[in-house]
C-alpha cells in the first residue's frame, strides 16, 4: 500500500519549488500544513466521494483527486498563475 | 499526407542559405516553401532560387505572434490551389521562419487545425545554429534556445569559419536537446537525406536517441541544464503505467506547467497495452494523439520520458508522476 500522505507532500513540496511559491510544506501523520503567505492550508485524506479535504480558514472543501487537489492549492495560494489546458490536436504523429 | 518540415533558426544563422541550397536538390523537386520574415518588405524569397516544380510564398510580420492564423490559411490556399492543380502538385511543404519566431506557436498553428490534418503531417523540425556565434545567441536570446529545444535535427551552420570543433556549442547544444543530431553544414551543404527524415514517431529514429538517454539523476551538477532556467531530464519507469494515470499526469502537466514544457517526448509502456508500446510527443501543452507502435523497438521495455522544458524541477514531474499512480492503482483497488 503506498504512502499516499507521504506522496502528497512530496508533491506539494515540488510544487512549490515548481510554482515558485515560497512557502513550507510539514507532515504530521496524516496531514499536511501547507503555509504560503498569508495562507495555511490543512490537507488530509477525505470521505467518500472525496479523496482529499482541504481546510482553509476553518472551512473544509472536498476534492476528489490529486489533479483537483493541485488545482485547488494553486487558485488558493498562487491565484495570478493562468493555467491551460491540455489539448490533443487532431494531426496525427503516424501518417496513415 | 504531405509533410511539413519546419525550419528555423536564430537571425543570421544560415536558414535561407541551407533552403536555398536544398530547394536545387532533385530530392526537394515539388516543395512548396511558405518563408515568414519579420517586417514590412521580405527579401528572402527573392533571394531563393528553385527549380520549376518548386514554388516560394512570403508571409511578413512575426509568425508565431501576429499572424498565426495566416499561416493556416496560406497551408489551405495552397492545398486548394494544388487540388485545382493551379500550383505544382508538391510533396512536401517547408516553413522557414523569422529568426525572431517563437517556433512552439508554429508547430501549434500545424498540430491544431483539424482540416489541416487530414492533408498535413508534422514531419520535423530543423533548426540552424551558427557555430561562430550560436554559443553568445543562446546566451542572450531566449527565443534561440526555444528553437534548439524543439528540434528534431541541429544544423550547425558556417563551422567552416571556426578554427576548430566548438566543443563547447555542441556540449550546450546537446545538453539543451539530446535526442536532436547535430549535424555540420558549410554553405548550406548537407545530405537533404539527413535533414527532414525525423519521422518522429519512428523508433529507429528520434526514439533510439531516446533509449540512449542516460538512467540517471543528474543532481546537483547537471549537465543538461542551460542558464538555470532551460533543461532536460528523463523520468524512466520499470513498471507499466495505467493510461489513465498518463492522462492525468499530461492534463496536469498542461495545466501547471504548459508554458514551460518546451517540448516531451516519449515511450510509454501502458498496462493495458503491454505489447504496443505508445509514443507520446507535445510543444507545450498541445500533444498529438498517442501512436501506438507494433512491437518493441528494443528489449528495453521502461517507459521513457524526456523532458526539454523552463523552470520544471524533475522532481516536479518526478513526484506528480509518482502520486497519480498510486492514485489510479488505489481506485483501480477499491472498485
Amino acid at each position: 500500500m503506498a504512502d499516499t500522505v507521504g506522496l502528497v507532500h512530496r508533491l506539494l513540496t515540488a510544487s512549490l519549488i515548481a510554482w515558485q511559491v515560497t512557502g513550507r510544506v510539514q507532515r504530521d501523520a496524516d496531514r499536511i500544513t501547507l503555509t504560503a503567505g498569508a495562507q495555511t492550508l490543512l490537507l488530509a485524506r477525505g470521505a467518500p466521494p472525496f479523496r482529499w479535504t482541504v481546510t482553509v480558514a476553518g472551512r473544509d472543501r472536498g476534492v476528489t483527486s490529486i489533479a483537483g487537489l493541485l488545482r485547488m492549492v494553486r487558485q488558493l495560494i498562487d491565484p495570478d498563475h493562468q493555467t491551460s489546458r491540455l489539448r490533443i490536436a487532431p494531426a496525427r504523429l503516424v501518417p496513415p | 499526407m504531405i509533410p511539413v518540415c519546419v525550419l528555423t533558426g536564430f537571425l543570421g544563422s544560415g536558414k535561407t542559405t541551407l533552403l536555398g541550397r536544398l530547394l536545387k536538390s532533385p530530392e526537394f523537386a515539388r516543395t512548396a516553401v511558405i518563408i515568414n520574415e519579420f517586417g514590412e518588405i521580405g527579401l528572402d524569397h527573392d533571394l531563393i532560387e528553385t527549380s520549376d516544380e518548386s514554388f516560394v510564398m512570403l508571409q511578413t510580420g512575426c509568425l508565431c505572434c501576429t499572424i498565426r492564423g495566416d499561416l493556416v490559411l496560406t497551408l489551405a490556399d495552397i492545398l486548394r490551389r494544388r487540388d485545382e492543380g493551379t500550383v505544382t502538385p508538391f510533396d512536401r511543404v517547408v516553413i522557414e521562419t523569422s529568426g525572431l519566431a517563437d517556433p512552439a506557436p508554429i508547430l501549434h498553428a500545424v498540430m491544431s487545425d483539424d482540416a489541416l490534418a487530414e492533408r498535413l503531417v508534422l514531419a520535423g523540425v530543423v533548426t540552424t545554429v551558427d557555430a561562430v556565434h550560436g554559443a553568445q545567441t543562446l546566451e542572450g536570446q531566449p527565443e534561440s534556445v526555444k528553437q534548439v529545444a524543439v528540434a528534431d535535427r541541429l544544423v550547425l551552420t558556417k563551422s567552416d569559419l571556426v578554427a576548430e570543433n566548438p566543443a563547447a556549442l555542441a556540449d550546450r547544444l546537446a545538453a539543451l536537446n539530446p535526442s536532436a543530431p547535430v549535424l555540420p553544414a558549410c554553405f548550406g551543404d548537407i545530405d537533404p537525406a539527413r535533414l527532414f527524415d525525423a519521422r518522429i514517431w519512428d523508433p529507429s529514429g528520434k526514439l533510439a536517441a531516446l533509449a540512449d538517454e542516460p538512467h540517471q539523476d543528474h543532481g546537483a551538477h547537471d549537465r543538461n541544464r542551460h542558464h538555470g532556467r532551460t533543461h532536460c531530464f528523463a523520468l524512466i519507469r520499470d513498471q507499466p503505467i495505467p493510461a489513465v494515470a498518463l492522462t492525468l499526469f499530461l492534463e496536469v502537466l498542461a495545466e501547471h506547467c504548459g508554458a514551460d514544457l518546451l517540448r516531451l517526448k516519449g515511450i510509454v509502456d501502458i498496462a493495458e497495452s503491454p505489447d504496443r508500446p505508445a509514443v507520446i510527443h507535445g510543444v507545450q501543452h498541445v500533444f498529438h494523439p498517442p501512436a501506438f507502435l507494433n512491437r518493441w523497438p528494443s528489449d528495453d521495455r521502461h517507459s521513457r520520458l524526456v523532458f526539454i522544458a523552463r523552470d520544471l524541477p524533475r522532481e516536479f514531474a518526478e513526484a506528480l508522476l509518482d502520486a497519480i499512480e498510486a492514485e489510479v492503482r488505489e481506485t483501480t483497488r477499491s472498485e
